[in-house]
């Protein structure tokens, strides 16, 4: 298992991710995070908020899928405004990403996949 | 969900967004002398007065506790039950200091109560009336503050 330092680093590296975390799937505390690209000293930290409510929509979206009788889900991504969220179960944790509008996401999920995968 | 019932009134709408923002089952507002000022998700007055008295003993022992462990008094608590938690937090509204206790379930998240308590406090800051700025002390009458904060929010026993 790759360490959670590990994972946030490798994530953070993708272009076009302003910020990776690793946070616990109940408990939505983060266990690690990068630091964000392009954060201003003494602008608001939005990790903290966004990994707490990622992962309580992943396990929303969990129960929705398992409704549906889906099974589990493999990747989502919140598309807004001036970006997107992207979370990735990985047993007892989330990865969750911020990722600005413009990056390829085709390589940022490939590579939460991937990292999600060395996790579980 | 119900409405929360408080003791004073400028603590209704931010509790009531605590409650539902966070997804809370139940939950007290009281003062560190163990005086209720708001509740909600509790019917009866015995479960509110034995929490305020519980919740206050537990955070003058958890501050004590705090300063000798880590130099300060710990800022909040949190029990994770098999199926309920407990999320415990002081809140601060000028100089006036108030504790917070609320349970929740897999509904919500420790995560997530905690960002909406954040938010909670910034409410109490902006709110808190200014003839409350100033600390409210106790008066040494536990028992008689309990039991009148508690008449405010469910009625006076015996009386309805």
């Amino acid at each position: 298992m790759r360490a959670v330092s590990q994972v946030v680093a490798s994530l953070s590296r993708v272009p076009g991710v302003v910020a990776a975390m690793v946070v616990g799937a109940s408990d939505g505390l983060i266990i690690e995070a990068s630091q964000i690209v392009g954060y201003a000293p003494g602008a608001t930290d939005t990790r903290r908020p966004t990994a707490a409510l990622a992962a309580y929509l992943y396990s929303k979206v969990n129960r929705a899928s398992d409704a549906a009788r889906l099974g589990t889900p493999a990747f989502m991504r919140l598309e807004a405004e001036k970006g997107h969220i992207c979370v990735v179960g990985a047993s007892d944790v989330v990865l969750v990403t911020i990722v600005a509008p413009d990056a390829n996401l085709g390589r940022v999920r490939l590579d939460m996949m991937n990292a999600a995968k060395d996790n579980r | 969900m119900t409405n929360p019932t408080v003791a004073e009134a400028w603590v209704a709408a931010p509790l009531k967004r605590l409650m539902e923002d966070a997804r809370l089952i139940s939950g007290v507002l009281l003062y560190p002398s163990g005086r209720a000022v708001g509740q909600f998700g509790f019917s009866n007055a015995a479960d509110v007065m034995s929490i305020c008295a519980l919740t206050s003993a537990i955070n003058a022992s958890a501050r004590e506790l705090g300063r000798q462990l880590d130099g300060k008094p710990f800022y909040e608590m949190h029990h994770a039950g098999a199926e309920r938690q407990v999320f415990m937090a002081r809140a601060a509204a000028g100089a006036q200091e108030f504790l917070f206790v609320g349970v929740f379930d897999r509904e919500s998240s420790l995560g997530v109560v905690e960002i909406y308590f954040s938010e909670f406090q910034k409410a109490l800051e902006k709110l808190l009336p200014e003839n409350q700025a100033v600390q409210v002390r106790p008066s040494g009458d536990f028992e008689g503050e309990l039991n009148r904060s508690l008449d405010a929010l469910f009625g006076p026993i015996g009386k309805k």
